[in-house]
């Protein structure tokens, strides 16, 4: 069975050509076996007339044998010389056959007399008997075969009388002749029809002249008409099935030439196309004798250059488009896509070839801040031009990939740690020297750095690089140190490494799994009085059973932007806590947001299901005020829509942010949560503390409900409510509490006062409060 | 002399006719056709011609129109020295017996025919017989025999050669015994085989012994010859007439007297048979 395509132009033609002769043969054979076959009959048809000409032949032999004898016993000569036998010799030598009655000289006569004697001896050299045989009968003619001398012989004697009567026996006459050269001698056409003409008869045998036939050995002579005829057809079937084989064959090396050869040409032209190799000596090759082939290599020419000229557009293209795929648009820059390609790559190479190699991440500080204040547009004109100074600064064929956002990213090979810093600080004073001034931004744009460096003897940990860059680049984000940290020497340590890529595994588990987010719940007290109004919400991340602060997680989701499944994941275990009846009834909760998840579809309607529980616990919503609201028409629609089924809206960390005043024209503000870094000037008793003061009998005035944060000290609590400043959160107050302590009665109602000597008791409150004072700027997220 | 006679039935004239035998020599018999006759009229041997038989056709004719006309016809065919001779004798058969030996079967035959009654006899014989019917009467004949009737009577023709030497050569032979076959024409035969002896005794019959026999024979003779006789010598007949010999020349015959020659020569020979009867004996 022939699969598709498995049989070739070629084979069809020798299966053509080898049917054909094949064919021819066949036909030849069946026509030499016919002619066989024929020849066959034929040559039995001959064989049965030779036997029976043979047989006339012999039976004509022994008639005339019979009738010579006779014949010479009738003879008057004959008689004579019975009589007088003197001249015997000369009868028998001359006479009888002078006188016709013995037609050849092969044929031997003898007269013998009544004692049955040869008259004469005979002195040739195959004699005649000196005897007569006996018969039966005297008077009796005889004929049989004897041999003699190894030759088939027929005898034939008769009775010679003296008168017609028969009644004086004067003797005998014999005759002897060869039997086969007397039947091919007198039968010469036997000759043409017989050869080998034989007869066996054994020495000293003596046979009945009627056994000759049966005793007569031949070979038919083949017709020769029939030879000819048979000679004729057979060179004719040769010279046919030669004539053919030529035939064939030629017209398989011309079908080969026009057409296989060609076609194979094609064929490979065209494989070649597929491959995408372009034979250039298609268009200059011998055009092909057969019209049609030759009309489909022009067309294949054609069609290839066609092709070749789309091939290459498409191959410029492509790598215009490979370019453009790893381009970042923005900055010129590799973007994330060769980042990821490239990384691979170099991490292979790298593994084949140990050397030193190094990764620096960068990131800008505080872009997102820029952004948000001066938009977009001139965000992306900082991107763009840290980009081109971070290119200037490194070495000739490193490349800059921007990771996304404000991140860059570069590997470095065949390099040192010192290299590495080197080139770093030149990224660092080429940013620096930059001119962000011209695009209006007045704050300094700064950038951290963070080396992970790998020795050639430890490359397999070429993989950590990164992440031991990103610790890197965080340690070198912590204030006041160098904005250049290399990993190992400025960071603190292993442990500090593990916590933060537990946090960020924690992170990102927490989001995904419901339940690893825990709300703390911290207290905002009226004045004066000091009762619990409400409690803020504060998010942490409890994995395996130690708790992740804000600080250590928070600067992942904004670096990631996380914000809005992080809200997402924050709002959806404030409604499982709500739902769990611990907190007391009546009890107000404040929710942070971010104003970047507002405008998020998910995130309101979350909102808009939480505020079922309104009536038991009213709901205030707290946005940052330090984070950049761009799409403030949004925002505000949202804040009015959340305002109408409840929530009151607070602009949390008042007097740190870009546009607080701009905020609090256009957003429908209920509450303005004064920053700590405001509220703890009002214990100064300074200049400061009188415009924070002015600053916040201003807001009062002006409708707003105050709650001043960050009360950590009796000395401000003093000042905020000697200002009339409503209500106020803080340690001094109280500590962020989880969800199982607000169900005792106690906990939720205890007073500063109270609590200011079990705050120095509690190892965990003091950690807290540890840790929130190293990261001031993780406060705010609280 | 032993006769066996087979009657046999003749057509034609519905006369008896018989083929006798003799045997002339040990061994070798010889027959002859007897057309018995009116005892009246003298009985007619008939010789045939050379190395014939009794069945050639002039000596048959002559033989039956004779017994037609009352004559008894006895014709033999001489053995030649072939026992039972039935056929003509080829030329190159070998012939042994000479003139001597054809003469003594004639006077065997004519003392069968005197046995038989004949006291009359005719010798009539044709060619070669004429010659051999003229040596018996060279060789004292029969007192029966009372005429003799030669028709187109020749000699012993030898072709071209010699005679004398050839008489010579073969004489010489005979006189040393040499047996050897000797090959010579002879009358019509351009290649006669016989013994030496044999051919002397047929060549010494030249035209001159031919011619004095006739000249003084001893019964009456006639020769019946035929003008147009290509086996006579041109001036045959001149010799004859000149030796005066009664002779009858049929115009237009031929030597074998054949066609409507056949009428004359019988005619001629029964106006002789007649002139015998008148003639006296001897």
């Amino acid at each position: 069975m022939i699969r598709p395509g498995q049989l070739s132009i070629r084979h069809l033609a020798l299966i053509f050509f080898s049917a054909l002769l094949l064919f021819t043969g066949l036909i030849a054979g069946f026509a030499a076996w016919q002619t066989h076959s024929v020849a066959r009959s034929m040559a039995l048809h001959n064989e049965n007339a030779v036997r029976s000409e043979l047989a006339l032949a012999v039976q004509r032999l022994l008639d005339t044998t019979h009738r010579q004898a006779s014949d010479l016993a009738l003879w008057d000569e004959t008689r004579q010389q019975l009589v007088q036998p003197e001249y015997y010799t000369h009868w028998r030598e001359h006479r009888v056959y002078e006188s016709g009655l013995l037609s050849d000289r092969q044929t031997r006569s003898g007269l013998y007399g009544l004692d049955g004697r040869l008259l004469a001896p005979d002195p040739h050299p195959r004699p005649m008997p000196g005897t007569l045989t006996p018969g039966p009968s005297p008077h009796d003619p005889l004929l049989w075969l004897a041999n003699e001398a190894g030759r088939a012989v027929l005898y034939a004697t008769h009775p010679v009388y003296e008168d017609d009567n028969r009644q004086t026996l004067l003797g005998h006459v014999m005759i002897r002749r060869d039997v086969v050269a007397t039947l091919l001698a007198r039968e010469p056409q036997l000759l043409a029809r017989a050869t080998d003409i034989s007869l066996s008869v054994r020495p000293g045998e003596r046979l009945a002249a009627t056994e000759l036939l049966d005793r007569l050995g031949f070979v038919v002579q083949p017709n020769p008409d029939q030879l000819r005829f048979q000679s004729i057809l057979s060179q004719t079937l040769l010279a046919l099935f030669a004539l053919m084989l030529a035939a064939a064959t030629l017209g398989f090396v011309v079908y080969n030439r026009l057409l296989v050869r060609p076609l194979d040409r094609l064929s490979e032209d065209i494989d070649a196309m597929q491959r995408g190799h372009f034979n250039p000596r298609l268009s200059s090759a011998r055009p092909m004798r057969i019209s049609e082939l030759e009309t489909i290599r022009r067309s294949l020419c054609d069609y290839q250059l066609q092709l070749r000229k789309l091939h290459g557009s498409l191959e410029n293209q492509n790598r215009e488009f490979h370019s453009q795929a790893r381009q970042d648009v923005l900055t010129g820059c590799y973007n994330r896509r060769a980042y990821d390609e490239d990384w691979e790559a170099f991490r292979a190479e790298v593994k084949t070839a140990p050397q030193g190699v190094a990764y620096l991440l960068f990131d800008c500080d505080r872009f997102k801040a820029i952004n948000d204040t001066y938009g977009h547009a001139k965000g992306d004109r900082v991107l763009t031009i840290i980009a081109g100074a971070l290119t200037m600064a490194l070495r000739a064929n490193d490349r800059l990939y921007r990771l996304g956002g404000d991140e860059f990213a570069t590997f470095l090979s065949r390099t040192t740690p010192v290299q590495a810093r080197q080139i770093a600080q030149r990224c660092e004073s080429l940013i620096e020297a930059a001119s962000f001034s011209e695009l209006g931004i007045k704050e300094p744009v700064g950038l951290s750095i963070g080396i992970a460096f790998c020795e050639a003897d430890a490359i397999d940990r070429v993989d950590d690089l990164p992440k031991q860059a990103d610790i890197a680049m965080y340690a070198a984000k912590q204030p006041g140190r160098s904005r250049i940290a290399l990993y190992g020497e400025d960071t603190r340590g292993t442990a500090q490494t593990l916590v933060a890529s537990r946090e960020t595994h924690a992170l990102f588990q927490a989001l995904s799994e419901p339940g690893m987010i825990e709300l703390h719940y911290q207290a905002i007290h009226s004045l004066p009085g000091h009762r619990i109004d409400y409690y803020e919400a504060l998010a942490r991340i409890r994995d395996d059973g130690e708790l992740i602060l804000p600080a250590a997680f928070l600067p992942l989701v904004n670096s990631r932007r996380l914000e809005t499944a992080f809200d997402l994941a924050v709002l959806n275990q404030l409604d499982a806590d709500l739902l769990s009846g611990l907190l007391p009834a009546g009890c107000g909760i404040s929710i942070n947001l971010s104003a970047q998840s507002l405008p998020h579809a998910e995130v309101v309607s979350q909102l808009m299901q939480l505020s079922r529980h309104g009536d038991r616990h009213p709901l205030m919503l707290e946005i940052t005020e330090t984070s950049l609201i761009t799409q403030m028409n949004e925002v505000r629609t949202y804040l009015e829509l959340l305002r109408t089924v409840g929530y009151r809206i607070a602009m949390d960390d008042f007097g740190t942010g870009y546009s607080p005043l701009r905020y609090l024209v256009d957003l429908p503000v209920d509450v303005v949560k004064l920053d700590i870094s405001l509220v703890s000037k009002l214990a100064e008793g300074n200049r400061a503390a009188q415009v924070v003061a002015d600053f916040a009998r201003m807001m009062s005035d002006a409708g707003y409900a105050l709650v001043a944060e960050g009360v950590e000290t009796p000395q401000v609590l003093d000042a905020v409510e000697r200002l009339g400043i409503a209500q106020v959160q803080g340690e001094l107050l109280g500590l962020p509490r989880p969800l199982a302590e607000l169900a005792t009665p106690s906990a939720a109602q205890e007073s500063v006062l109270a609590r200011a000597p079990d705050r120095e008791n509690d190892p965990d409150a003091v950690e807290e409060g540890n840790q929130e004072a190293e990261q001031p700027e993780q406060r705010q997220a609280k | 002399m032993f006769l066996l006679c087979l009657l046999l039935v003749l057509p034609p004239s519905g006369a008896t006719a018989a083929v006798v035998q003799q045997t002339m020599r040990p061994g070798i018999p010889a027959t002859a056709e007897y057309l018995a006759g009116d005892r009246a009229k003298p009985a007619v041997l008939l010789i045939h011609g050379f190395q014939q038989t009794r069945e050639f056709a002039t000596v048959a004719t002559l033989a039956r129109g004779l017994n037609d006309a009352g004559y008894a016809v006895l014709a033999p065919t001489l053995s030649l020295g072939i026992p039972g001779r039935k056929q003509s004798l080829a030329c190159e058969a070998i012939h042994r017996l000479g003139m001597d030996d054809d003469v003594a079967e004639i006077a065997r035959w004519v003392a069968w025919l005197k046995a038989r009654g004949h006291g009359s006899i005719v010798l009539f014989g044709h060619s070669f017989g004429s010659l051999q019917g003229l040596a018996y009467l060279a060789d004292k004949p029969d007192p029966a025999v009372r005429g003799y009737l030669g028709i187109s009577l020749i000699e012993a023709r030898i072709g071209g050669a010699d005679r004398a030497a050839l008489v010579s050569r073969l004489q010489h032979s005979v006189a040393t015994h040499k047996r050897d076959l000797v090959a010579h024409p002879l009358s019509f035969c351009r290649k006669y085989l016989a013994s030496p002896e044999s051919l002397l005794s047929y060549v010494r019959w030249d035209q001159a012994r031919v011619l004095a026999v006739l000249k003084r024979p001893p019964v009456p003779v006639r020769l019946i010859m035929g003008d147009l006789d290509e086996m006579a010598g041109q001036n045959w007949l001149g010799l004859l007439q000149h030796v005066q010999v009664p002779m009858t020349v049929i115009r237009g015959a031929n030597h074998f007297m054949d066609g409507e020659h056949e009428f004359d020569l019988l005619d001629t020979a029964l106006e002789h048979l007649d002139a015998l009867k008148t003639s006296p004996s001897r």
